[in-house]
């Protein structure tokens, strides 16, 4: 099915269950105010939803609004964003039953700053974008140019597992076809690994001594839900909110570990973060290490316990005394 | 996950224990003023005699009564540990570890009941998997796995908590003093 199909078949569930009163709210995609961009829609109002859109730009994870919102929800959600809403189903933070979800087999979302990077031109620049099986088509000053689907796509679609949504009430499309490249979205990762651990150290001080503390990649995160984080706390206080590079590295740290079991690799975190820190090296190596040590994959089974709160009794204990 | 309502069990030691350094006392008395950690200049005052902190975090139910039981048994083990009771191994956020290694303690020792001796039948079960996270993570991160240690010490096993400190103070001795969150000069 192409997008402008699935986008009509979208509108018109979507005004068919705000009319029958199905749902209180629908969450979605509009265009957004720059081009090849797409912002978040929440509305009430059935006018509303002739603005709701279907294409390669659409990257936000909206089920981080789920936990915010009261009522029933009709919401958009590609495969990443499923797990990502069965995560919260399994932390009792959503209810199954008050949420209608709208699947979306997703092909991978296109990355702006990889297209620019190739053409070495600014977004504002080009005419068009089109996105055909495995190839982008990319018009620029009335010619075409001819991509790889693995060249423009973000690094966590390339890693991406699961491109169908695993848990939907209405499916859009086929399940979709992937187009992976699993070593390319693991070159970080792979180059940290290979470092001593003193160059990882400083790598990191680094990268952290960049960070405003802005939090933007706390708000993004569907899977940091708590009333009150760690960070805001003043007694005890764990630390300072000045932006210096030991409470910054600390402040990750501690949230990685937090969200470890949660985090389905939306890549999220690393895309909204405004000084460029490579954050998917972190939540990607644990997502890995979740699946090495407990052989727990994140948002894959809504009746499973979250992986740190449950225990088996064979373990791995290899490190202790 | 994140924990409200108690006091930090690092900021209430810091006035339990006589042989704090300083830095600590300090942050313990004015929780929630800025505090300097200049621990390059803490190193360099200590250089000739350097000892390695280490923090251990010990069960209530067993490994504290362990620690108690090496004492009344006359056993002998480095004075290298400070010692934090927690309820339960369970308790112990991953959140202290990384704490106490920012306060500049060069390693953090969480010690609990043998596996299937828990007096909360599953504490030991999920701490296990949380150290094993940190521990995996942090060693991602850059920071030595060793400087994160874990036993199960059980209340009658006196002789086997002093041989855990003795073997991980002298573990802690060739990694050498944790200078991980120290500013550069």
């Amino acid at each position: 099915m192409k997008n402008r199909e699935m986008e009509q078949r979208l509108r018109h569930e979507a005004k068919t269950w705000l009319e029958e009163g199905k749902v209180d709210y629908v969450i979605g995609f509009e265009p957004g105010s720059l081009k090849f961009t797409t912002t978040p829609l929440i509305t009430k109002d059935k006018d509303d939803i002739d603005r709701l859109v279907i294409n390669p730009f659409m990257v936000n994870n909206l089920s981080v609004y789920l936990t915010e919102i009261k009522g029933r929800v009709g919401i958009v959600a590609k495969g990443c964003d499923s797990r990502s809403i069965i995560s919260l189903i399994q932390d009792n933070q959503v209810v199954r039953e008050d949420i209608i979800i709208m699947g979306i087999p997703c092909p991978g979302l296109i990355d702006l700053s990889k297209v620019e990077l190739w053409l070495g031109r600014d977004r504002d620049e080009l005419d068009d974008i089109t996105r055909d099986g495995d190839r982008v088509v990319i018009m620029v000053d009335g010619k075409e140019r001819n991509f790889s689907a693995t060249e423009v796509l973000f690094d966590n679609c390339l890693s991406c597992e699961f491109p169908t949504p695993q848990e939907y009430d209405v499916l859009l499309g086929e399940t979709s076809s992937l187009v992976a490249d699993k070593i390319a979205s693991r070159d970080k990762i792979k180059k940290l690994e290979g470092m001593t651990s003193e160059q990882r150290w400083e790598f990191w001080k680094g990268e952290f001594n960049r960070c405003l503390r802005c939090y933007a990649c706390r708000s993004v995160c569907p899977s940091c839900f708590c009333k009150q984080c760690f960070v805001d706390e003043s007694q005890p206080q764990w630390l300072l909110p000045v932006p210096r590079w030991q409470d910054n590295l600390m402040f990750q740290i501690i949230r990685n570990i937090h969200v470890a079991g949660r985090c389905t690799d939306c890549g999220e975190c690393e895309r909204i973060c405004p000084v460029n820190i490579p954050l998917r090296s972190l939540t990607k190596k644990m997502y890995e290490l979740v699946g090495d040590l407990f052989h727990y994959q994140a948002g894959m089974d809504k009746s499973a316990p979250p992986v740190l709160t449950a225990y088996e009794y064979t373990d791995a204990e290899d490190f202790i005394r | 996950m994140t924990r409200r309502g108690t006091v930090s069990p690092i900021i209430r030691m810091s006035t339990n224990i006589a042989t704090t350094p300083a830095y600590m006392v300090e942050l313990g008395s004015s929780i929630g003023s800025i505090y300097i950690l200049d621990l390059a200049e803490v190193r360099v005052k200590q250089e000739s005699e350097w000892e390695p902190k280490l923090l251990g975090f010990l069960c209530k139910w067993c490994s504290y009564a362990g620690a108690d039981l090496a004492g009344t048994s006359r056993k002998k083990y480095p004075a290298n540990i400070r010692i934090i009771k927690v309820p339960c191994s369970g308790r112990v956020d991953p959140l202290f570890i990384l704490k106490a290694l920012r306060l500049g303690f060069d390693g953090v020792l969480v010690s609990g009941c043998h596996p299937g001796e828990c007096h909360y039948q599953t504490g030991n079960y999920r701490a296990r998997r949380r150290i094993a996270i940190t521990k995996k993570f942090l060693e991602y991160m850059g920071i030595d796995p060793q400087r994160i240690q874990a036993s199960w010490v059980s209340a009658s096993e006196g002789g086997k908590f002093a041989e855990v400190v003795a073997e991980v103070t002298k573990e802690l001795k060739e990694i050498g003093a944790n200078q991980l969150f120290a500013d550069e000069k």
